[in-house]
């Protein structure tokens, strides 16, 4: 496959779901109706398809040449700045990405089909949520392809704009339309960062082009080959490290992606849990060369996936919401990867990507197949034992829910105890934080399971509980089976080759400096590596028990732990309290601010600005009285304009 | 002349053709012939855009004294063709149909005027082109509604409108008298005024006729101190044919412009280059502020082309090649504007023609209210052409401003206007922010306001896809302007000739004159600072 052949296939991956999202946006209220899921599943499946052709090219290719920018035209042309250029990076990490990217948005859409509807009647706003999601793969694609920031950002934000719009489904709902107003307001403060750092870039290096910038960066020049401080880099690092956290919902801008859950289970699953919240993780590894130039920066994103890890996984022990679990459970994953790009693990980081997307694309997509057959009731205290009425769902949530927990030989195992290994040999107390982290993911996991499947058979009044059809079953067993083995594609043993997969892109960046990092210590041996494996397997599996003994044979232990530990629980019941403390620092003031400008708006501000128009509005009314519609005014006016421009021609 | 050359001429005869033929069907009594004329004159349209498009970008090439063909004339016709069958789309159902044969003969005929213009090499063809695009719109407006204000504005117009062909006519006839010739460039030795004005520094009978031009077709682009037709004009046509009015007058008059600028060797002595300065912030300035006050949407959207042409006069007045920067090509930077104004302006007129309210067209900012829900698929096109006339992202009008005003800003220091000309932009880029609140009141009015009684759609298919023309294109040339802007920068550089105009080696980038020319002359252009490397 030559290069134009690549070039077509980026064109397809990114015109394919726009198109779909034009054909569905403006045909689909008239024309395609109950059938505009078609529509999009053509479009992503076509990108689908031309990611496959991607990847295979890139696995294809010899060592070496992994790698390709392909401009596609200029923005402008003979501009002198390449920012105004639109070009495509394809390399194993944005192949990856696409895979991911396009094959969990295939299953999403095939599985939204019968989600969307109600006792088979399309919901109100089908087709709209149809070409949303179109639109959504198409920023999503465009984000990993760019091949400069520019178009990263471009991406960044219409990724953002759609899940503000998938968020804010159902608008009619208060909540709804709260929550997608939060995530886009938090969204904004990481972006403000992120654009910032671009700025910066932009100042510094005098080009937007990734490899310009990456090559100028580890050369550690700017283009006239002057010395760039090392404060400069740490300071860009840490600015697009604030996207990063508002994107990827890491501390302290976590608080977004919880409320999120108001969207549709099915853009939980996508945009909440697989691809958008990855973009953070996407963006570090792919600025690798910036911020592995900066051990600060480096140690500021493990610190802050450490214990975002932790922090979230705490908060997913005692809520109730099923979907709101799984929120805090994506929070601790994303809070993993950006603990294993912080310990230089990048590969690490963008495997446990790989495998989370699947089950935890899996965990979304079965916790809507329960609220589905529940009427929409999700609260884990109103209803329980459903393994017979929903088994299919039950079996695969389990499957999905072990990779999770990190059972021994599920995905989420391998990946997850290579983030734990790098961070443990990086630093003790981020090591122990994982791991800790770790038993913690094994038992909300389960006791969400536990409650949810296992005892007395519980269901709301008035709910006529079924198992979903085969348009959703169909794309869960799809990614139970991912979720049991796409782990392996890392595991040396088996013949996996993930790691050297991505090692073209991380060689000169994560790779290079964790060696460097190596060298006083002693190289783990094999079995460290495996002793690791071992005792993560065992936390996971005693947790797992644990669990089981709480939640199962009687449920008095909830309770005596509310009872003994209150204010743990409170806080725990509270999250924190971070909301209310947002609300009470920030909100409230900017709130109250805000009542302050426009009181100065109404009365200040409008009163100048009448001042100011005064001016052209008098000139507008005299103008006014020259425009009194007589011919001959007109006929006179012109002629001495014409004569004051001779005037002053030849006056002067 | 032999069939070779006349059949370059191939898009002109079958406007003139069809024309004919639609003048013919119409005459015709009955009426269901004159349902044809609509798609007689679309299929004409296309045919004469299908041929020019097969005959590509000519090489310069004379036709007969009076006609040259160039690069410019391929843009100009694509343009114009393009937009002239959205405009021919947006006018199906217009107006009764006893007088569609008459009617659409004369936009064809309009549009033909545009094509002669943009390939004629003689000052008394370029006078007749001009003129054949004006007289078949006086007659436009008159027939496009049953109105007695139709009326008034008709004559107005052509009162108006006779009074600047007449200046125009004088100021060429000093032109002329100073150079000899009215044949604008020769390919040979022979006399010209590219010739003459390569030789020689300007007289005052030439500056006086070159003003007098300048006035004439400040008339056609509706620039101040002769945009005071503009608003009863546009208000008493009816709005199909005020999108044509904004649109074929102004591509003519600015087309004509840079053939006789191009004539002069964009070396316009200093107290003219500063008559279009100040025409220039005036027309920018007067059109954006009294616009504002308008509640009518037709005569704000007069005063708003009014503004517009004020944007394209700063880019004029840089000329084709300035200093550095991204965009450093004035004149191709107009003819990219122009195309995208012709695109948004139609856009809005069509819009407000697909509506009644009560019974009666569109004419006010409260009649716009509740379009959205009506049609909210027409609401977002509204909103995208307001956006582009704005000059906001994601739309073709950002980028069309972009290019004008970095035009401007890319001239080298060396150039002696470079400063004036930054003040311009700059006076361009406050107008743009003045400019946003009224058209930002016509999206409010759309999207915002509500309405005791919505507009009711009264538009058919061929005005609602002439509205789709109109916007998509807006959208996709902000995401992929090159293709346009590509050939706008061939269509700027060599207009006419190819031996006394100054040629541009785009490989390189270096400015190079044929040996007829002094090469000298190129670094004391005041019009444009010649290097560009």
């Amino acid at each position: 496959m030559s290069i134009e052949t690549l070039k077509l296939c980026g064109i397809i991956i990114l015109l394919a779901p726009l198109a779909a999202a034009v054909v569905a946006g403006a045909l689909g209220t008239r024309v395609l109706k109950s059938q505009t899921h078609w529509v999009t599943i053509l479009g992503v499946g076509s990108a689908f398809t031309c990611s496959c052709l991607v990847f295979n090219q890139v696995v294809g290719a010899p060592a070496g040449e992994s790698m390709a920018t392909i401009p596609i035209y200029d923005w402008i042309p003979n501009a002198t700045a390449s920012m105004f250029r639109v070009e495509l990076l394809i390399d194993p990490l944005t192949s990856l990405m696409l895979l991911v990217v396009t094959g969990v948005a295939l299953l999403v859409v095939i599985y939204s089909r019968d989600y969307m509807r109600d006792h088979g009647q399309p919901e109100r706003g089908y087709e709209r949520f149809f070409a949303f999601l179109a639109l959504f793969v198409f920023s999503m694609c465009a984000l990993v392809l760019g091949g400069n920031f520019i178009l990263l950002y471009l991406g960044w934000e219409a990724v953002g704009l759609c899940s503000y719009l998938l968020i804010g489904f159902y608008y009619d709902r208060p909540t709804a339309a709260a929550a997608a107003k939060k995530a886009f307001l938090v969204n904004r403060v990481g972006d403000f960062g992120f654009g910032l750092g671009i700025l910066l870039i932009y100042l510094t290096f005098g080009s937007l082009e990734y490899t310009a910038v990456f090559d100028m960066v580890s050369r550690g020049v700017d283009a006239a080959g002057n010395t760039v401080p090392s404060s400069t880099i740490t300071t860009i690092a840490l600015l697009l490290l604030c996207g990063a956290c508002g994107k990827s919902a890491q501390l302290p801008l976590h608080v977004w992606l919880p409320d999120a859950m108001e969207g549709p289970s099915p853009v939980s699953a996508l945009i909440h849990a697989a691809t958008m919240v990855t973009a953070g993780i996407y963006m570090i590894a792919r600025c690798g060369a910036i911020f592995s130039a900066s051990a600060t920066a480096m140690t500021v994103v493990a610190v802050i996936g450490a214990v975002t890890a932790l922090f979230a996984a705490t908060i997913a022990l005692v809520q109730t919401d099923m979907k709101r679990i799984l929120a805090y459970s994506t929070i601790s994953q994303l809070g993993y990867m950006v603990l294993g790009a912080g310990v230089y693990a990048a590969d690490s980081a963008v495997f446990h990507l790989f495998t989370h997307a699947f089950f935890k694309a899996l965990l979304f997509l079965g916790a809507g197949s329960v609220m589905h057959a529940m009427g929409g009731i999700i609260d884990l205290r109103q209803f329980g034992g459903l393994r017979r009425v929903l088994p299919w769902t039950f079996r695969t949530f389990v499957i999905g829910s072990l990779a999770l927990a990190g059972f021994p030989l599920f995905s989420g195992f391998f990946s997850k105890d290579e983030i734990i290994h790098h961070a443990l040999t990086a630093s003790p107390v981020l090591g122990v934080m994982a791991l800790v982290t770790a038993a913690l993911t094994a038992f909300y996991t389960f006791r969400m399971v536990f409650l949810a499947f296992w005892g007395r058979e519980r269901i709301p009044e008035g709910v006529h509980a079924h198992e979903s059809g085969g348009w959703m079953l169909a794309p869960l067993m799809i990614l139970s089976v991912g979720a049991v083995f796409a782990g392996y594609l890392g595991v040396h043993a088996v013949g996996g080759g993930f790691h050297e997969f991505l090692a073209p892109v991380f060689e000169h960046t994560f790779a290079a400096h964790r060696h460097v990092t190596h060298v006083a210590g002693v190289e783990p041996t094999l079995w460290d590596e495996y002793g690791l494996m071992v005792v993560s397997g065992a936390i996971a599996i005693l947790a797992i028990a644990l669990a089981y003994v709480l939640y199962v044979p009687q449920r008095w232990f909830p309770a005596l732990v509310k009872a003994s530990a209150v204010r743990t629980h409170r806080t725990l019941w509270n999250k924190y309290y971070v909301d209310e403390l947002y609300d009470a620092g920030l909100v409230s003031p900017a709130r109250r601010a805000g009542r302050v400008c426009v009181g100065l708006d109404d009365y200040l501000i409008d009163g100048l600005v009448w001042l100011a128009t005064a001016i052209p509005r008098g000139l507008g009314y005299s103008a006014r009285v020259l425009q009194s519609g007589f011919l001959q005014g007109y006929g006179v006016s012109m002629v001495a304009g014409i004569a004051i421009i001779m005037m002053f021609v030849f006056w002067s | 002349m032999n069939f070779e050359q006349l059949s370059m001429l191939a898009p002109e005869f079958t406007m003139l053709v069809g024309g004919c033929l639609a003048l013919l069907v119409g005459a015709t009594s009955a009426s269901q012939r004159a349902q044809l004329v609509s798609p007689l004159a679309f299929i004409t349209i296309v045919a004469a855009l299908l041929m020019t498009l097969s005959l590509g970008t000519p090489e310069s090439a004379q036709v007969i004294p009076g006609l040259w063909l160039s690069s410019l004339t391929f843009y100009v016709r694509c343009v114009a063709l393009v937009v002239g069958a959205i405009i021919v789309l947006v006018n199906w159902h217009q107006p009764t149909a006893s007088e569609r044969g008459e009617y659409m003969a004369l936009i064809l005929f309009s549009l033909l005027g545009v094509l002669l213009t943009a390939s004629s090499n003689d000052l008394i063809v370029l006078f007749f082109s001009i003129e054949l695009v004006s007289i078949p719109t006086y007659v436009l407006i008159g027939l496009s509604r049953e109105d007695s204000r139709a009326s008034e504005s008709a004559v107005k117009y052509f009162f108006l409108g006779a009074l600047s062909a007449a200046i125009l006519a004088y100021g060429m006839s000093f032109l002329y008298g100073a150079a000899g010739t009215t044949l604008l460039q020769t390919s040979g030795d022979g006399a010209s005024i590219a010739a003459w004005a390569s030789h020689g520094v300007m007289s005052g009978t030439a500056i006086v006729g070159l003003l007098l031009i300048l006035a004439g077709l400040a008339f056609k682009v509706a620039a101040v101190p002769l945009h005071v037709y503009v608003g009863d004009v546009y208000e008493g046509a009816a709005s199909p044919i005020t999108g044509l009015l904004g649109f074929v007058p102004k591509l003519a008059g600015f087309v004509a412009l840079i053939q006789i600028f191009s004539a002069c060797q964009w070396d316009v002595p200093d107290a003219a280059y500063w008559a279009i300065w100040a025409m220039a912030a005036a027309t920018m300035t007067v059109g954006n502020v009294v616009a504002l006050l308008q509640t009518n949407v037709k005569r704000m959207l007069a005063y708003s082309s009014v503004a517009h042409t004020g944007y394209m006069l700063v880019a004029l007045l840089v000329g084709p090649m300035a200093g550095h920067g991204p965009m450093h090509n004035g004149v191709a930077a107009l003819l990219f504007y122009i195309a995208v104004y012709g695109a948004m302006n139609l856009g809005l007129f069509a819009v407000l023609s697909a509506f009644a309210r009560r019974g009666k067209p569109i004419e006010t900012l409260d009649d716009l209210a509740g379009l959205a829900t009506v049609s909210p698929l027409i609401g977002l096109a509204t909103a995208v052409c307001s956006f582009s006339l704005m000059g906001l992202p994601p739309t073709a009008g950002f980028v069309g401003k972009l290019y004008v005003f970095s035009s401007a800003f890319s001239l080298g220091a060396e150039h002696a206007f470079q400063k004036p000309l930054i003040i311009l932009a700059v006076i361009g880029v406050v107008n743009s922010a003045i400019g946003a609140a009224y058209y930002l009141r016509i999206v409010a009015s759309v999207y915002i306001r509500e309405s005791d009684e919505s507009p009711t759609p009264v538009a058919g298919h061929p005005v609602r896809w002439g509205i789709a023309l109109c916007s998509i294109p807006l959208l996709v040339l902000f995401v992929w302007p090159v293709g346009l802007l590509d050939t706008a920068r061939q269509a700027s550089v060599p207009t006419n000739a190819p031996v006394h105009s100054v040629k541009v080696v785009e490989a390189s980038g270096i400015t190079s004159a044929p040996n007829t020319t002094p090469p000298v002359l190129l670094n004391e252009m005041p019009f444009a600072a010649a290097s560009r490397d």
